[in-house]
């Protein structure tokens, strides 16, 4: 494969893990206030994306892929509301372990690091179109 | 004079500059993958020094020949920064590498061009 064609590919691989990072990070933050609906009831979990590098054969450099959503194990908050359905025999309710500046600060990365596997495309496009211009009547 | 090997000079030179194109794209697409090292691929200079024998494509599922070699692994940790999940890449130089290899690219069509011109000027007469 041209070399210049691979750099597309890698860069759309790039473009689709921080899309489903963006999509992870929109469904932390949807999901701040999931409690359980039964007494003591396990809240939403945090979720977290890994990303790997993953030689492609028919291209021959690394492009990145999803390797896997986990969840996060960090410990539920917990907040005393007596009357909520969810709260346990002591009055506490767990709410989720989704800390939201923390979700912004990775939606930011994410938005930069989009930025820049798009910058790629241009650049990669750029040079195409510049090889393609050679064929022009001058 | 002597011959003047431009033409050929200038399609290696552009091979070896997409080569670092799809290099530097995979760093970018890797920024956030832990444990990733960021690569570069080994001087023009060498590229045009080197004397070596290339390896024959003869399935698809091959890696790529031409400018096999070039890529240059070794972890460069001493400039750089590391990050705590071992990534070494640092997407401002990669972006200054992506915008360095797209101009000399096009320098070098460029000059590739107006060659060309004179060349055409002068069999047309």
């Amino acid at each position: 494969m041209d070399a210049l064609a691979a750099t597309l590919k890698i860069a759309s691989s790039g473009l689709n893990a921080q899309s489903s990072r963006l999509r992870v990070v929109s469904q932390n933050l949807a999901n701040t206030q999931s409690t359980g609906t039964t007494a003591g009831a396990e809240p939403y979990t945090r979720k977290l994306i890994n990303f790997k590098s993953f030689l492609d054969r028919s291209v021959g450099v690394d492009v990145v892929k999803v390797d896997k959503v986990t969840r996060d194990d960090a410990p539920f908050r917990l907040v005393h509301e007596p009357g909520h359905p969810a709260a346990d025999v002591d009055g506490y309710v767990k709410y989720p372990n989704v800390n939201v500046l923390v979700e912004m600060a990775d939606m930011r990365e994410a938005n930069r690091t989009y930025e820049a596997n798009l910058q790629v495309m241009k650049q990669a496009n750029s040079m195409i179109a510049t090889t393609l211009d050679l064929l022009r009547n001058t | 004079m002597g011959p003047v090997h431009l033409f050929e000079l200038v399609s290696q030179r552009n091979e070896w500059l997409s080569v670092r194109q799809s290099v530097t794209a995979g760093n970018i697409a890797n920024a956030n993958t832990p444990g990733f090292k960021s690569k570069d691929v080994i001087p023009f200079e060498a590229v045009l020094n080197r004397a070596h024998l290339e390896q024959a494509m003869t399935q698809r599922g091959h890696l790529r020949a031409g400018m096999s070699g070039v890529v240059d692994t070794s972890a460069k940790a001493a400039d750089g920064l590391v990050h705590h999940s071992g990534n070494s890449v640092s997407l401002e130089k990669e972006m200054l590498k992506l915008g360095e290899a797209s101009r000399d690219h096009r320098l070098a069509t460029s000059v590739l061009k107006s060659f060309h011109r004179m060349l055409l000027s002068t069999t047309r007469g």
